[in-house]
């Protein structure tokens, strides 16, 4: 007894004198905001073992899901800045402060690493009697209420690309809510929706085996993984202002992180993110590697914000204007 | 020949193997543990088996899917603290069997009949994947939402001596199913301001503190009672016994590959269905239901592993996962380089029957675990109250903060324990609440999907009931059910008539 | 639905208050949940809260009603066989533990309630409650802290410091 606590005393000086010297002198909790299984747990589970690699430290790895995230972000900000517990999160806190959801969003924070983003895209059921942009618009337009949209709640992607076309045409089509695109692109293929925006990563296998089809990509060109598939922009020029837009995954930290820490960080993921297992499963799935960090990621992140507020306070479900924030119209 | 070789890959590399039994062993204690969930085991796994080659990695995690689902019956019976939410109709009967002095027979029962029903779901899944498949996602919210409608009518058989008490505990379940953030429209239910709320109460707290700290409290009550001694004299299920059960078995595992394989449900409610489904179909019970009737154990034991090759068939011909585990999987594969999805057979040909094999093998495995150690299992039960009561509420503790890091789950786990006690101490069950919790958000939110899709017209709702065959079959099995043999019903009559 | 059993043949002390409590407790959530979206459509966010307080309410009542009919069980007394001291200093035991455990960490606070609850239940030398405690924690921190990578509470004690430590002894 007596031996492990001299034993444990001694090492608990020799960490004190070295926590100092270099970062990390211990284990980095990283919260992912979102569930085992879903797309952001899968990004940060594959490039987590290529960081660890690169800060010769060990990154355990924590599911603390709730409230679209709000409670992971309340979470780490709530820990001290020291670097030790990182944010894994996606787009969602960019909308926390004009939806009444937050106070925190990714401005409040320190951006380690913008890692990539997604390309969203319009899918529909098979027997949906439209096959392009164009087509859709005149068929709801032609049949008022009777287009099932699915969506995933106020905020989410669906919600936004809606808006989206909705400030270009005006639709009178049904909205039906899931909680999550994976089973909202489920109930697309048994037929309870017509229609769906989702993002790329999560409906291309099931286009490429026919078993939705594809309506248009909501970008400003044609995609490598679809090149045949229109961009939306063809239909809906008025679109281009908003576009390119899409949701992305990062890490950051708390505000106030010593730079030492932070440095440290930027790197070891800036070249884990290099990592061609990385590139080529991010790629496979239609995500874009972003990989920047540092200003660029701020104004990628300011742009990010400052568009899909304006559009969800325009099409008038936000709780609070994006004024109130200082949030500038794009 | 090919699928042939797929399907004995694992079984005679030695490494695969070996690791498939590893997983198993892992996966059966992992179960057992409350709070610890197969999901959170497989998600760890993801990690540390990231630079192995695939097939490794798969083995390990099939391993503690398959050991983990029967795992969660262990502490259910032992000490009525389900392992998981999947093994909560395991507690009714099994729990007081273990008070008998049979905790013994009734692990072994248990393990041979989720050995039967993994077995069960391994064939449908081995025979009949496209086409269980197919018909799983025609699924419409309308019949989704009969499904929970079929599942809330179990109030009726786990209200035990009063209807009107277990209504209200399944009412409180579905309330309390309901709050946090409404995840269609983000509108605050019930969260009185606290962010901590916005995810809702996790039905696992509710879980442990109504069954595990409510029934240690009640323990309480009898600290100078001598503990029973288990009667561990007879592991092994009489032949007898096997061949007696075995039609309700194979019955109550094709509930659970079905609702396994909706992607909607998971094997916690296939379970309660089977249990409902037991407790219809038998007519004379030895032993009364909740008092230990051995039916009650077969029914969610054989119903819950079926679920395990239900969960596989949408996620390996559609991409599509079956539960939270199968989705995990699906992350698993994508991060070893594979597409998974409607193409995955096509691009990888062995994956089927390569799963199908391990499976099978986890299966066998989870019979020789499940029968070894059931001894010293036992021996549990016969510890000092002293020493088992304090160790109950630590791990009661640990294993709600381990489910999402939250304490907040530790005080909603300790404030159902309370309550829970009280309940039980002024004849409430306990069983309805912990329905509820699970049924509500399915109940909840199809309903809402259905009657949008009607455009809010609830008329067009009921006639939309005989748009398919499938919903107008749903619809028939709840009228019949609630005007023949529910015991809902049935208990009114005898009330009304025989009195 | 008329519900009462046969079965229930008395009621317990505090019965009828409990019931009470509980009739006030679901007509509150009613109205909770009619604050939601009141009862303004069938789709609303509100609509199946409702129906479920509602349902509560109902049940509660009939309950309540029920136990006003049955006289009151000879011979038991509130203190003793529904709420005796042993059953409040546990559960008084368990509040304080998780009061505390965040600002003092998971090990000091289990280490202090298993010891405590544990020679108060069991009566034995306090040596054999010593080694079974520091057994149970010991077990109970390796599967959760250190295979399942459950981050526990730290609290005061720097346990992520020590076990870097104790690895970087290993390498």
């Amino acid at each position: 007894m007596k031996k492990t606590t001299i034993a444990l005393l001694a090492a608990l000086s020799l960490s004190s004198s070295l926590s100092l010297a270099d970062y990390p002198t211990k284990d980095i909790q990283g919260i992912i905001q979102w569930g085992a299984g879903g797309s952001t747990d899968t990004v940060m589970r594959s490039i987590a073992p290529h960081v660890e690699k690169e800060l010769g430290g060990d990154i355990i790895l924590t599911n603390k899901t709730g409230g679209v995230g709000a409670i992971a972000t309340k979470y780490v900000n709530a820990k001290k800045a020291d670097g030790y517990t990182l944010l894994m999160g996606a787009e969602n806190p960019q909308m926390y402060k004009i939806l009444g959801l937050s106070d925190i969003d990714y401005s409040d924070m320190i951006a380690i690493n913008v890692l990539a983003r997604g390309t969203p895209i319009i899918v529909a059921n098979n027997d949906a009697p439209f096959n392009t942009m164009q087509e859709l618009i005149e068929y709801t337009k032609a049949h008022p209420g009777e287009v099932k949209f699915g969506s995933t709640g106020p905020g989410g992607l669906t919600s936004i690309v809606t808006a989206m076309i909705d400030s270009q045409v005006k639709l009178d089509y049904t909205s039906i809510p899931y909680n999550g695109d994976g089973p909202a692109l489920t109930a697309l293929q048994g037929g309870a929706i017509d229609v769906m925006p989702a993002v790329l990563g999560a409906t291309i296998e099931q286009i490429k085996a026919g078993r939705m089809k594809a309506i248009s990509i909501v970008d400003i060109e044609a995609n490598k993984l679809l090149p045949n598939l229109a961009p939306i922009t063809d239909a809906l020029p008025g679109m281009k202002s908003y576009l390119p837009w899409g949701p992305f995954f990062g890490v950051f930290v708390k505000k106030g992180t010593p730079d030492e820490a932070v440095e440290k960080l930027q790197a070891a993921f800036q070249k884990a993110a290099y990592n061609k297992d990385f590139v080529d499963l991010m790629q496979k799935r239609g995500f874009t590697i972003m990989n920047i960090s540092g200003d660029e990621a701020d104004y990628f992140l300011e742009a990010y914000r400052s568009t899909s507020s304006w559009l969800v306070h325009d099409a008038g479900f936000s709780k609070f204007s994006p004024e109130d924030f200082g949030i500038r119209k794009p | 020949m090919d699928a042939f070789n797929y399907f004995a890959m694992s079984w005679l590399s030695p490494e695969l193997l070996g690791l498939t039994a590893l997983g198993t062993f892992l996966g059966i204690y992992v179960g057992a543990i409350p709070g610890l969930s197969v999901t959170m085991a497989v998600s760890i796994l993801i990690s540390f088996t990231f630079s192995w080659d695939v097939n490794y990695a798969l083995c390990l995690m099939v391993g503690v899917y398959m050991g983990g689902v029967y795992g969660g019956s262990r502490t259910a019976i032992l000490l009525n603290i389900p392992g998981a939410p999947s093994a909560i109709a395991t507690a009714l009967d099994g729990y007081p069997l273990a008070k008998k002095g049979l905790a013994g027979e009734a692990i072994g029962l248990s393990t041979i009949m989720s050995v039967v029903g993994g077995f069960v779901g391994i064939i449908v899944l081995a025979i009949a994947a496209p086409t269980v498949s197919e018909f799983a996602i025609t699924f419409q919210p309308r019949d989704y939402m009969m499904l929970g409608i079929l599942g809330i009518m179990l109030v009726g058989s786990l209200s035990g001596s009063s209807l009107a008490r277990g209504i209200f505990a399944g009412a409180l379940g579905l309330l309390i199913g309901t709050v946090g953030l409404d995840p269609m429209t983000a509108e605050e239910r019930f969260t009185f301001g606290v962010v901590e709320l916005w995810d809702g109460i996790n039905p696992v707290a509710v879980m442990i503190g109504m069954f595990g700290i409510s029934e240690a409290l009640h323990q309480l009550h009898h600290m100078n009672k001598a503990v029973i001694k288990q009667k561990i004299s007879r592991i092994i299920p009489k032949w007898s016994d096997i061949k007696k059960y075995m039609p309700l078995s194979l019955q109550t595992s094709f509930i659970g590959v079905i609702v396994g394989a909706l992607p909607g449900t998971g094997g916690d409610i296939a379970a309660l269905m089977a249990y409902d489904h037991a407790k219809r179909i038998t007519k004379n019970p030895k032993v009364p239901f909740g008092e230990g009737a051995k039916e009650g154990l077969i029914a969610p034991e054989s119903a819950n592993n079926a679920a395990v090759g239900g969960a596989y068939i949408p996620m390996l011909t559609l991409g599509i996962p079956g539960d939270a585990v199968t989705a995990v999987f699906i992350g698993a594969l994508f991060i070893h380089g594979l597409n998974p999805g409607p193409l995955l057979l096509v691009e990888q040909p062995h994956m089927f029957w390569f799963t199908v094999g391990n499976l099978t093998l986890a299966n066998i495995f989870v019979l020789i675990f499940g029968l070894t150690g059931i001894r010293l299992f036992s021996k549990i039960v016969e510890c000092p109250k002293g020493i088992l009561i304090p160790l109950i509420f630590l791990l009661s503790i640990v294993g709600a903060y381990a489910i999402n890091n939250a304490i907040t789950d530790i005080w909603w786990m300790l404030a159902f324990g309370v309550f829970g006690y009280f309940m039980r101490l002024y004849n409430f069950p306990v069983g309805p609440v912990i329905l509820g919790v699970i049924l509500s958000s399915l109940t909840d939110e199809n309903w809402r999907r259905a009657i949008l899709s009607e455009r809010g017209n609830i008329g067009d709702l009921f006639i939309s009931l005989f748009h398919s065959p499938l919903s107008t079959v749903l619809f028939s099995v709840i009228v019949l059910i609630l005007f023949t043999q529910s015991p809902l019903w049935t208990k009114w009559l005898k009330r009304k008539f025989f009195r | 639905m008329s519900s009462q059993s046969p079965m229930i043949k008395t009621r317990k002390p505090g019965e009828r208050i409990f019931c009470f409590l509980l009739v006030l407790g679901s007509v509150y959530l009613f109205w909770q949940a009619y604050n939601i979206s009141g009862f303004s459509s069938l789709s609303s966010p509100g609509a199946f809260p409702l129906a479920a307080s509602a349902a509560m309410v109902l049940a509660s009542c009939v309950t309540f009603l029920n136990t006003l009919k049955l006289p009151a069980a000879k011979d038991v007394s509130f203190a003793y066989h529904c709420f005796p001291p042993v059953i409040a200093t546990i559960m008084a035991l368990i509040l304080i533990y998780s009061v505390v455990l965040e600002s003092l960490g998971f090990i000091l606070t289990s280490f202090a309630f298993l010891f405590i609850s544990i020679q108060f239940l069991y009566r034995r030398s306090p040596l054999i409650t010593l080694a079974i405690t520091l057994f149970a924690l010991i077990v109970v921190y390796i599967i959760f802290r250190l295979v399942f990578q459950v981050v526990l509470p730290e609290g005061i004690v720097p346990e992520r410091e020590i076990l870097s430590s104790i690895k970087s002894l290993w390498r």
